[in-house]
């Protein structure tokens, strides 16, 4: 596939000043103001930019750049909000001075009928933009007294602003995954953002590693993802009922949940007094754990077949690596579910996010019988953080999750990557 | 004749002697053999416009049968033919894949079925009969699918576990098994029906008058809120043993029954449990599940057996027609167990006048035909008809009145 014209550089090099994190919201207040006055502007200016590109065929220079200038400028101001970048950001999206910057194409023709239905066209990628950002994503909550549903999570843009704040007051340093899990979201809401605005006709890519093409992969973490990730072939018919043919398996992983607990917490004074995992309960909960991904990775779209019922490795395209039975540090075991916390909020964050991909997956999966590549990648990137954390919480490892949306690679191939970027 | 085929008749023989002894038993009845009911002109009981109000509902209801039935049989052979081709859909295994198969054929039938039920809906609409909205049906429907998955993988779980276990004798081990389930439906079946206690005071006392008169001790009385749903007015007997209750609709407590009609209507359903009749559904259900199971079990020989998830859309094929082909005599053991509650209703209240009341009542009020064809007779009524009912209490007033 072509490369998206709309492309992130990364140069942050992950280290933060203390100073500017305590205060960085306090910080931001001045570009706050500025940023809202720009999106006044920018509203009105893109109503004409609309007219120029339907009757002119592409847009116009001026307000191109405008534009350009508006998306680099919100991204610089979220990098900085999010603490995914150091450096106070500039007032007027300067090109290239900020550790996370886009590139953006030169103005082009662009055909009238997507420019004619871009605002509709663009509501999908907008809504998991939300979702990838700090607005939110999808979550419902009761209120007893009105009996009604609400809108209420928070994205995965503001839960790693929240972690990153505390992690980076400590350490001084933005912890990598979650540098690159708000860098990802940031590529996509500049992608999505570009493509409302008419900078480019190209629809916005949620492939993580198509976003993050220069930024050098993580260390393999021991649970992992393997399988035929190419293999996008969806059956309609399976798709159209994807969530009722999926109701035996969830009445049987809910059985298997509580089996699981149970385990589990005679798993943890095992892990705690010897040291190690059972070894029966090691095998039992990576079963368990596998078997929640294969469930989900049909729920969610992001494989095809209907999943067996007993988590047997290598039966399923989309399948997990788990590591053997090791000794586990015991610190880590005792405050097991105390450190999970914050990796609970990034994966309720990335639920969201799988939520939506899953939800426009169906529709398109239904037409063309095939599964987006982007959204596929995304989802999988979801499935991945959630088993990494049922691995840890399950005590299968005592490796924490890791947040970043890319695959994990060898060291080797890690410096191969880090040579080609520098 | 050889001695293993000597041995199989006799088997065979006696299989089939326990069979009828058992369908014998639990025919018996307390409606006297020698009753003769009357025949009667429904014209003497119905206007012409009711006549004609409910047999033009009822042409469009039997059109919508056969069109359905129909469908959901072409649907199913159809996909007993080409069915087995999305077992590569499934990464599941054997068990799984066949649940799959199930409930990709039980999905296939509800797509097929679906535009009969919202033409059914909308007739239904049309004569104040139902009052779902299309919306809520098209997605209550879809919940209810389901729930028939849930179910139906469960059963697919034993039938196949048992196939894979014991080849082709799976279906001696699996028709004990769905009877079990059966007697577990029928004892949680109340349980599961949101009800509330009725809280008229003198509908109660009539209860539980009639409760000492037909010995069923204390059997509690509920209502069940369908108005949202439905207009139809209708009673049921729920139960066995500590869940035994009667539920009436609260479209029959809402004023349009007399306390006579409704005292009736009670003395019916607890009649349906003085006679153990809930116990007999389930021992019909057994008489009908050996041999039906058997019949599958031959079907799906060709291909392999239950055993193999290439069966499964020719099992369900041979379900539905064998449920198809039991309708009617599935309908006659109803009818027979309806007459009796009839009867024993009119036993206890000794009011045929009423009886009679609540049945010319039942006219308008369910569009029921008084008088359906024999087609309609033997395929979709589970009562006796409107005149056979009202027959019924003539002939108990007639004896009633030559008794000393």
């Amino acid at each position: 596939m072509d490369e998206h014209p709309v492309r992130l550089v990364v140069e942050d090099d992950l280290r933060r000043n203390r100073l500017t994190v305590f205060f960085r919201l306090i910080l931001a207040i001045p570009h706050l103001i500025w940023a809202f006055l720009w999106t006044i502007a920018v509203f009105f200016a893109s109503i004409a930019n609309w007219f120029v590109t339907l009757i002119a065929g592409r847009p116009a220079t001026s307000l191109h750049g405008f534009m350009c200038s508006y998306i680099r400028y919100l991204l610089h101001l979220y990098a900085y909000l999010w603490l995914v970048a150091n450096p106070y950001p500039g007032f007027v999206g300067e090109v290239g001075e900020y550790p996370i910057d886009i590139k953006l194409p030169p103005p082009a023709p662009q055909p009238r009928l997507k420019t004619l239905f871009r605002i509709l066209l663009a509501l999908p990628a907008l809504a998991l933009a939300g979702a990838l950002g700090g607005s939110g994503g999808f979550g419902f909550t009761r209120s007893r007294s009105t009996r009604s549903y609400s809108y209420n999570s928070s994205g995965l843009g503001f839960v790693i602003a929240v972690l990153g704040w505390f992690a980076s007051l400590v350490r001084g340093s933005m912890p990598k995954g979650l540098r690159d899990a708000g860098a990802y979201g940031l590529g996509y809401y500049a992608q999505a953002a570009a493509y409302t605005l008419l900078v480019t006709d190209r629809y916005p890519n949620a492939d993580p590693t198509a976003i993050l093409t220069d930024v050098a992969s993580p260390p393999v973490h021991p649970v992992h993802l393997v399988g035929d990730a190419h293999d996008l072939r969806r059956s309609r018919v399976t798709v159209f009922f994807r969530l009722l043919l999926a109701l035996p398996h969830i009445f049987w992983i809910v059985l298997w949940t509580i089996a699981a607990i149970v385990v589990s917490i005679l798993n943890w004074f095992v892990t705690l007094f010897t040291g190690t995992p059972g070894a029966a309960f090691h095998r039992f909960l990576s079963r368990y754990v596998r078997y929640g991904l294969h469930l989900n990775a049909f729920i969610f779209l992001t494989a095809n077949p209907f999943p067996g019922f007993t988590g047997t490795e290598g039966t399923y395209p989309l399948d997990l690596v788990l590591p053997p039975r090791a000794r586990q540090n015991r610190w880590k075991t005792g405050f097991r579910v105390l450190l999970a916390v914050p990796a609970f909020a990034v994966n309720s964050a990335l639920g969201g996010s799988l939520v939506l991909a899953a939800f426009f997956t169906w529709f398109v999966a239904l037409i063309r019988g095939s599964a987006p590549w982007g959204l596929r990648n995304l989802s999988a990137y979801a499935l991945r953080y959630g088993a990494q954390l049922n691995a840890y919480l399950y005590l299968l490892t005592d490796a924490y999750p890791h947040a970043s949306p890319l695959e994990g690679a060898e060291p080797e191939q890690v410096h191969e990557a880090a040579d080609i970027a520098a | 004749m050889t001695p293993r085929l000597a041995a199989r008749s006799a088997i065979v023989a006696v299989l089939a002697a326990v069979w009828a002894i058992s369908a014998y038993l639990l025919w018996q009845s307390k409606v006297p053999s020698s009753l003769h009911l009357p025949h009667l002109d429904p014209h003497a009981y119905f206007t012409n416009a009711e006549l004609h109000a409910v047999a033009s509902f009822a042409r469009i209801e039997d059109l919508l049968f056969w069109a359905t039935t129909v469908a959901q049989v072409a649907a199913l052979v159809i996909y007993a033919r080409f069915g087995a081709r999305w077992a590569r859909e499934s990464a599941a295994g054997p068990l799984g894949t066949g649940m799959l198969l199930g409930m990709l054929g039980f999905a296939l039938v509800w797509a097929v079925e679906l535009p009969f039920g919202v033409v059914d809906l909308w007739w239904q609409r049309r004569h104040h009969i139902s009052n779902v909205g299309y919306v809520a049906y098209l997605f209550g429907d879809w919940f209810g699918l389901g729930g028939e998955f849930v179910f139906l993988c469960f059963a697919l779980a034993i039938v196949m576990g048992l196939a894979r276990r014991f080849r082709q004798h799976w279906w001696i081990g699996a028709a004990p098994a769905f009877v079990g389930l059966a007697l577990l439906f029928a004892f949680i079946g109340p349980y599961l029906t949101p009800t509330h206690r009725l809280q008229d005071p003198s509908l109660r006392a009539i209860a539980r008058q009639l409760e000492v008169k037909e010995h069923t001790g204390h059997v509690p009385i509920d209502v069940e809120d369908v108005r949202d749903v439905t207009s139809l007015p209708n009673a049921e007997a729920m139960g066995i043993g500590p869940s035994r209750r009667v539920v009436l609709w609260d479209t029959l407590v809402d004023g349009r029954f007399t306390q006579p009609e409704l005292r009736v209507v009670i003395a019916h359903e607890l009649g349906h449990l003085a006679r153990n009749h809930i116990w007999k559904a389930v021992g019909w259900y057994a008489l009908f599940a050996f041999p039906g199971a058997f019949l599958i079990a031959l079907a799906t020989r060709r291909r392999g057996g239950m055993g193999q998830p290439a069966a499964v859309p020719v099992s369900l094929l041979v379900l539905v027609l064998l449920g198809l082909l039991a309708l009617p005599l599935e309908n006659a053991i109803s009818r027979h167990r309806e007459a009796e509650a009839d009867w024993l209703a009119l036993r206890t209240t000794h009011d045929p006048a009423a009886a009679t009341a609540l049945f010319r009542r039942f006219v308008p009020t369910t569009l029921d035909e008084p008088d359906p064809s024999t087609a309609d007779y033997l395929l979709l009524e589970n009562h006796p008809t409107i005149m056979q009912r009202i027959a019924m209490a003539k002939a108990y007033a007639t004896s009633a009145a030559q008794s000393p």
